[in-house]
């Protein structure tokens, strides 16, 4: 399986579940060794940013030292790590929360700070394994639209893995298909020529996004049914 | 009658000053039998006479010293092995069952050995509430490892953090937040442990005063003693309270 993410390219992956979407994007990252053949990229750890659906702060931490923390790891000195934490949380509309700890956020904010602390680093690529899944629909959708806009202004690719067929569509440029586990493959490529810089909210009022949706739900159902066939 | 809940304190005060009120008319009559339950009255003199003329600071100071050394010592060590047994599995296989052992025995019963051992004195105190303190914290240690939060590890690895950083950031922090949580506990076990070492054998201590007024029938030393130990404990639950508190602000 071969999939390729362009510069500044937003890809999503979409399948049913139990076809490995995650397992994937953590073989990616080294988390996970995969049961059979190797996984590469062409980037170095470094430049991969991760965005997990748990956003996994240090409890003991606060927001900012959360965000120095890869910093620090990464060879910055203590007190500019923090200036620099500092400044990404204004960016992400957390200034004056640096010195909270985690349990003293809600889910948007610390979701805020994860996201400070991937972008701190300067990742080339993001990958990220259903990132908003667990917040409210207007905080998730504040945050998505956020998280575009810094993505199309830094160039960063993103890989998203999704089961949400309308938020793949409206945030990607790509969209592959995988088939159902086991031994899943990618069985389909869609473009979405919806043009940028994009609003994730408008972009579902494109001319395209409806037919677009139409063929993936399409494709999708036929893999779930082919799944019970097969049971 | 409508009761604040906020007022609780006045009204546990006043039962308590009933309480003692009945207690010292008992005492005055043939209810109660004063040398087997002495007045309050009595009990106060005892307390005043202990401090008045100066007798108790040595005793004081022996269980003292006994009980935090022994919760410092056992601190260290229990840490120590905890850590140690976590990360490295042989020696997690020669310590589990010994310790598993030793945590299922009342080790109070080690008492007569340490005296053997160690002598009369400071040392065979502090064994005791040393190995009273160290099991219990070795086991919330090694158990505590072994439950870290793989997202916290996985976080720290993907932002680039090497093994040193998974220590000073994840393990450390977690242990610490286990060993705080148990303090208390710990504070209890080293004060059983130095009292207890003195009941067996001693020259000075709280224990040793104790087994003292035992033996000479003094009931009202005895209460006295009991209430001294019960204010001194509790202090040091307060201090351990406030430590707790702050180093675990964040959760």
């Amino acid at each position: 399986m071969s999939l390729a993410v362009g510069d500044g390219r937003f890809v999503s992956l979409v399948g049913p579940s139990g076809s490995g979407k995650s397992s994937l994007l953590r073989a990616v990252i080294g988390l996970q060794q995969p049961l059979s053949g190797t996984v590469g990229t062409d980037l170095v750890r470094s430049q991969l940013g991760i965005l997990f659906q748990d956003d996994a702060l240090l409890p003991w931490k606060t927001a900012r030292d959360n965000v120095a923390l890869g910093l620090s790891f990464n060879g910055v000195e203590r007190s500019k790590a923090l200036a620099e934490a500092e400044a990404w949380l204004e960016r992400l509309d957390l200034a004056g929360f640096g010195d909270r700890f985690p349990r003293h956020l809600s889910g948007g904010q610390r979701k805020r700070v994860a996201l400070a602390q991937v972008l701190a680093l300067k990742p080339k690529l993001i990958l990220m394994d259903e990132p908003f899944a667990s917040l409210d629909a207007i905080v998730g959708a504040r945050i998505v639209r956020d998280v575009v806009a810094l993505v199309e202004r830094q160039g960063i690719s993103v890989l998203l893995v999704t089961h949400d067929l309308e938020e793949a569509l409206s945030l990607s440029d790509e969209v592959y298909l995988l088939s159902q586990g086991p031994r899943a493959h990618i069985t389909q490529h869609y473009s979405v020529p919806i043009p940028r810089p994009r609003d994730p909210v408008h972009s579902r009022a494109h001319p395209v996004f409806a037919p677009l949706y139409e063929r993936l739900w399409a494709d999708l159902s036929r893999e779930v049914d082919r799944r019970a066939e097969a049971a | 009658m409508l009761l604040d809940p906020r007022h609780a304190w006045m009204r546990q005060l006043a039962a308590f000053a009933v309480l003692l009120s009945v207690w010292e008319a008992a005492g005055h009559t043939d209810i109660l039998n004063p040398l087997y339950v002495p007045n309050p009255s009595r009990i106060g003199a005892a307390l005043v006479d202990l401090f008045s003329n100066g007798r108790i600071w040595p005793h004081l100071d022996a269980t003292f010293t006994a009980a935090l050394g022994g919760l410092a010592l056992g601190i260290a060590v229990g840490i120590l092995l905890g850590v140690v047994a976590a990360l490295v599995r042989f020696i997690a296989e020669l310590l589990e069952p010994v310790m598993t052992l030793l945590n299922a025995i009342p080790r109070v019963i080690l008492a007569p050995l340490f005296v053997i051992w160690l002598g009369i004195g400071l040392a065979s105190k502090v064994a005791l509430s040393f190995i009273l303190v160290a099991v219990l914290i070795f086991f919330t240690v090694f158990t505590g490892i072994r439950q870290v939060d793989r997202r916290l590890v996985e976080r720290v690895v993907t932002l680039g953090g090497d093994r040193w950083s998974l220590v000073r950031h994840v393990y450390l922090p977690s242990v610490a937040a286990w060993v705080l949580g148990n303090l208390k506990i710990a504070v209890g076990f080293a004060f059983t442990g130095a009292c207890v070492g003195e009941f067996v054998a001693a020259t000075r201590g709280l224990g040793y005063l104790l087994s003292f007024a035992q033996s000479t029938y003094n009931a009202a030393l005895m209460f006295a003693l009991i209430l001294l130990i019960l204010v001194v404990v509790l202090l040091i639950f307060g201090v351990a309270g406030r430590v707790e508190k702050y180093l675990l602000r964040w959760s």
